[in-house]
């Protein structure tokens, strides 16, 4: 009897990931949503390390389009246009899984615990969520660019989850609360569990779809401001990312009326189309991975 | 022993700064259970039955009077110390849907309350697999085939059988039955009513049986005692079967009429009561909260409000100033 | 009232579902005849099918649900399996009147009821509109509510038994002579479940309709209807006058359902629930009878073939055991 339990835990986890693998096999989009997603998180850890730093310059290939050379085209510089996308993936990707780790972190706990207490503590943290969602995000933005300078990744992310956390507290929020009445919750608060219990192993669990579905939706909201950010030129920049890219694209080369041009606004626009559309092709099978009855059917 | 005196609970309409109107859900009711007892609060939806059950299970406040757990007076204690009385006290919910969390497994559900209790009493882990086995055995579930499975790979009788093994998981003295089986399948409900039946005279549980059809409330015991509850009020209280046979007043007698009549199987009672219709009873009365719909008010009823009492012929208590018998009830074919 | 009561022929119905295990069938072979100006009810736990059964007669199953085989003869309209489109919208309503489960989520939250009347109204070409309202004031009157206050009033302001008479009267308001009523008393009290069912068996005998039943209690069936018919895993196992059927059920589980329900009086322990538990569209057996797990009186050929529904006068009963004693 022991023996079967004691692994039991183990076996579940087995399992969880056998129905997640499940979940993703049943819709082809899915599998090439993960596929791109993995692709991104490559690109990101590793793309840096084959190229150069500084990346070489053609003299000769100044703003091509694209060639068999250069695939989509160089810059006003030169550069490989590919090379710089690549490159410039670790800044944007990072700063923007900061964003939604912080943005979901906040959220969730704020909404949570708002929601669980009421009460008191409800009013004042609602109050703040909502003075928080009033103040709009880019002026401030820029505001906040002219005394920071956002060098790194990790600050940027932190700056943007920062300002972005109030959609998620208040959704999550109205969440807890309809969850509470709940027959298993009120159930579990009756055999005298722990706060802590409810809220980590009852609710928390309940919630993981939603969660998990804004953290991936939070990712393309920080690769958005940021990207937006470095487009407008406000923010000088030490290493090249997207946002940057476009900014050269279309205000140094004038990629809007020069052809020649296009593939370097091309490049970095495709990796935020092909980043968004792998989280929305994944966000898809969120529902299914964390509930278990549409998990094993 | 659970006894409540005078209990009253007031719900105020939330969101309204002008004229928040106020509800009386809870007029002032009494009640005791005895240990390993019965009892079954009967009444509309709206009269207040569900509200006293979670009370009685300190899911919510209460207003005014006094509940008394093995002779512990409730209101006095901070609200933190209450709970250790009120957890002697275990709901059994009407949806044994929304009763069990989706993302865990049977084992993962009785594992909690049970490792809890393990912590305060110093016991090994594998007392909580040798405890959570014997309350899903006690509940009629076979611990080898439900533990490992989720709430949806079960049907909705086993569902509530594995509430009320996770109820077990406590040792409660009392389990509170909220219209425990309305949501279970016809062919089903009996074994639900027998399992609680059971569970009274094997583990000297008592149980609470809240519904709004009368019949299923004898299930629990003929030993039980019947509350109909109208509008917050107590109005008939007294020992299942004397109730349910020999009802006296109008109220009970229309629950009891409204009970649909197997016809060539069971012969209609003569004198069915059916309610007058209103469409609108919000409004405080001063008189017999039933009145207005009593096909049998006299002129006292309109300007004085009875309170549960004794009259000499009735072996129950009533809340009716003209206690009358009426044959109400459908009877076997056989019997008559 | 010039319409006649409609008879109405359901012939070897099966409908069947599209699961990842393939179409299964959740009514099977079902033939079942409601006879002009009677109550028929349908009596089945979740999963018998019953539900299903009461949409075919208006062919509204939804995919992945479909009619596989057979015919629902309605008089006046013809097979309503073969009705497409726009005539089977007009049909519906005009013809088939039907009432939602307790019609606690079928009226629309944000319109009136007297809105959505002349939304109905509308969308069949009733050209009369002030007629439409007259005869809705008339009908909730006669279920003892006021017409013009109901008509006034949003879903929220309705009690349980209210919304469900203006379900009823949504139903009737078109004129429709076929009405079928789906659990048309779940989730009410007992004073307001009597009152429907006396509502139900008033209107029908005063406006000579043709009435179904659906409904998992078998006391509600007992109040109002003419006929009974029992369901179990897609399959009608029993039908017969409902006081005979009652008092002297043939297929076990009938008597067993029966035997379940709480009395008033009597011996506790004379009432007993069934063994197992009813099966779901995958768990129901693929060959043979679909309720051997759970019968008292199972043989051998129930394993292996699926007992066919033998008639004896106006009863029907499908159950080896019980009609090889029957002829035997």
């Amino acid at each position: 009897m022991s023996v079967i339990l004691e692994t039991s835990s183990a076996a579940m986890r087995r399992n969880f990931w056998r129905g997640v693998w499940r979940v993703m096999k049943r819709k082809p989009s899915r599998l090439v949503g993960a596929a791109l997603m993995l692709g991104f998180v490559f690109m990101g850890v590793f793309g840096p390390m084959f190229y150069p730093d500084p990346l070489p310059r053609d003299p000769g290939q100044i703003t091509r389009p694209p060639s068999w050379e250069h695939w989509l085209g160089t810059d006003d510089q030169g550069r490989d246009v590919i090379a710089l996308v690549v490159t410039g993936s670790r800044y944007v990707l990072l700063a923007a899984l900061v964003t939604a780790v912080i943005t979901v972190v906040v959220g969730t706990g704020i909404g949570l615990f708002s929601g669980f207490k009421r009460g008191r503590w409800d009013t004042v943290l609602m109050r703040l969520t909502d003075m928080k969602l009033t103040i709009p995000g880019l002026p401030l933005l820029l505001v906040l660019s002219t005394v920071w300078k956002f060098s790194s990744a990790v600050q940027m992310g932190l700056v943007l989850g920062l300002l972005s956390w109030g959609g998620v507290a208040r959704a999550v929020r109205s969440q807890t609360l309809s969850l509470r009445e709940r027959g298993f919750i009120e159930a579990a608060r009756g055999l005298g569990l722990s706060t802590s219990h409810i809220v980590g192993k009852e609710l928390l669990p309940s919630m993981a779809p939603y969660i998990a579905m804004n953290v991936l939706i939070a990712i393309t909201g920080g690769v958005y401001s940021q990207v937006g950010l470095f487009f407008l030129g406000v923010l000088p920049y030490e290493s090249n990312n997207w946002g940057q890219m476009l900014n050269t694209a279309v205000f140094r080369s004038g990629a809007l009326t020069v052809p020649s041009a296009l593939g370097f606004l091309l490049g970095p626009l495709l990796a935020i189309l092909l980043l968004t559309l792998a989280i929305v092709l994944v966000v898809d099978a969120m529902d299914e991975i964390f509930n278990p009855r549409l998990r094993e059917e | 022993m659970i006894t409540g005196t005078g209990v009253v609970k007031t719900f105020k309409q939330r969101g309204k700064v002008l004229g928040a109107r106020e509800v009386q859900a809870l007029r002032g009711v009494d009640f005791a259970i005895p240990k390993g007892g019965a009892a079954s609060f009967i009444g509309e939806s709206g009269c207040g039955k569900t509200t006293l059950g979670r009370i009685i299970a300190g899911l919510e406040t209460y207003d005014a009077g006094e509940i008394v757990i093995d002779d512990v007076a409730m209101s006095p204690l901070k609200p933190k110390r209450r709970q250790p009385h009120f957890r002697k006290i275990q709901m059994i919910h009407q949806d044994p849907y929304s009763a069990l969390n989706p993302t865990r497994t049977i084992y993962q559900t009785l594992y909690a309350p049970l490792s809890l209790r393990a912590g305060q009493t110093g016991r090994s882990s594998s007392w909580i697999e040798e405890r959570a086995a014997e309350v899903l055995t006690l509940v009629g579930l076979d611990p080898g085939t439900v533990m490992s499975r989720y709430p949806h790979q079960l049907s909705g009788g086993m569902r509530q059988r594995v509430v009320i093994a996770r109820a077990l998981t406590v040792d409660p003295e009392m389990l509170v039955a909220d219209e425990a089986v309305s949501m279970i399948d016809v062919s089903l409900r009996l074994g639900i009513l027998a399992l609680l039946k059971d569970l009274r005279e094997r583990l000297g549980v008592s149980v609470l049986f809240i519904t709004h059809d009368v019949a299923t409330a004898r299930y629990i015991g003929d030993d039980g005692e019947l509350y109909v509850i109208y509008r917050g009020q107590v109005v008939e209280r007294g020992p299942v079967d004397t109730v349910i046979a020999d009802p006296v007043h109008p109220y009970t007698q229309a629950l009891l009429s409204a009970i649909p009549v197997l016809h060539g199987l069971e012969q209609p009672g003569e004198q069915p009561v059916m309610p007058l219709e209103t469409l609108d009873d919000s409004q405080a009365d001063a008189g017999c909260l039933f009145a207005r719909r009593c096909p049998f008010r006299g002129e006292r009823c309109t300007s004085e409000r009875p309170l549960l009492h004794v009259t000499e012929g009735v072996p129950q208590e009533h809340a009716c100033f003209y206690p009358e018998r009426r044959n109400v009830i459908a009877r076997p074919m056989s019997e008559v | 009232m010039a319409k006649q009561a409609p008879g109405v022929r359901i012939d070897g119905l099966t409908v069947v579902y599209k699961t990842p295990a393939g179409e299964l069938p959740a009514v099977r072979d079902v033939t079942l005849t409601l006879e002009p100006g009677t109550i028929t009810g349908i009596v089945g736990e979740s999963g018998s099918g019953k539900s299903t059964l009461a949409l075919s007669l208006l062919n509204a199953v939804q995919p992945p649900g479909r009619i596989a085989a057979g015919s629902v003869d309605i008089d006046g309209l013809g097979d309503v399996v073969a009705l497409r489109g726009e005539n089977l919208r007009k049909a519906r309503g005009k013809h088939v009147g039907y009432v939602f489960q307790a019609a606690q989520n079928s009226l629309n939250p944000l319109k009136t009821v007297g809105k959505q009347l002349l939304d109905l109204g509308r969308s069949h070409g009733v050209d009369d509109l002030r007629g439409l309202v007259r005869e809705a004031k008339e009908l909730l009157g006669r279920m003892g509510l006021d017409g013009a206050r109901v008509l006034d009033s949003h879903q929220h302001e309705l009690s349980g038994g209210m919304r469900q008479r203006v379900g009823i009267m949504l139903a009737l308001v078109l004129n429709a002579h076929l009405v079928v009523l789906d659990e048309p008393t779940t989730a009410l009290d007992m004073i307001t479940q009597a009152n429907i069912l006396k509502i139900v068996r008033e209107v029908h005998a005063e406006r000579g309709l043709t009435t179904l039943v659906i409904t998992h209690d078998i006391g509600v069936v007992a109040e109002v209807a003419d006929r009974l018919a029992v369901m179990y895993g897609g399959r009608l196992v029993e039908q017969g006058p409902t006081r005979q059927v009652l008092g002297a059920p043939r297929h076990p589980y009938t008597r067993g359902l029966i035997k379940a329900i709480p009395r008033l009086v009597g011996d506790i322990a004379e009432a007993q629930a069934l063994p197992g538990r009813p099966p779901t569209l995958v768990t129901v057996p693929k060959e043979g009878c679909v309720f051997r797990e759970r019968c008292p009186l199972r043989m051998d050929v129930c394993d292996t073939v699926d007992p066919a529904a033998l008639a004896d006068g106006p009863r029907v009963v499908a159950c080896h055991a019980v009609n090889v004693k029957e002829h035997a």
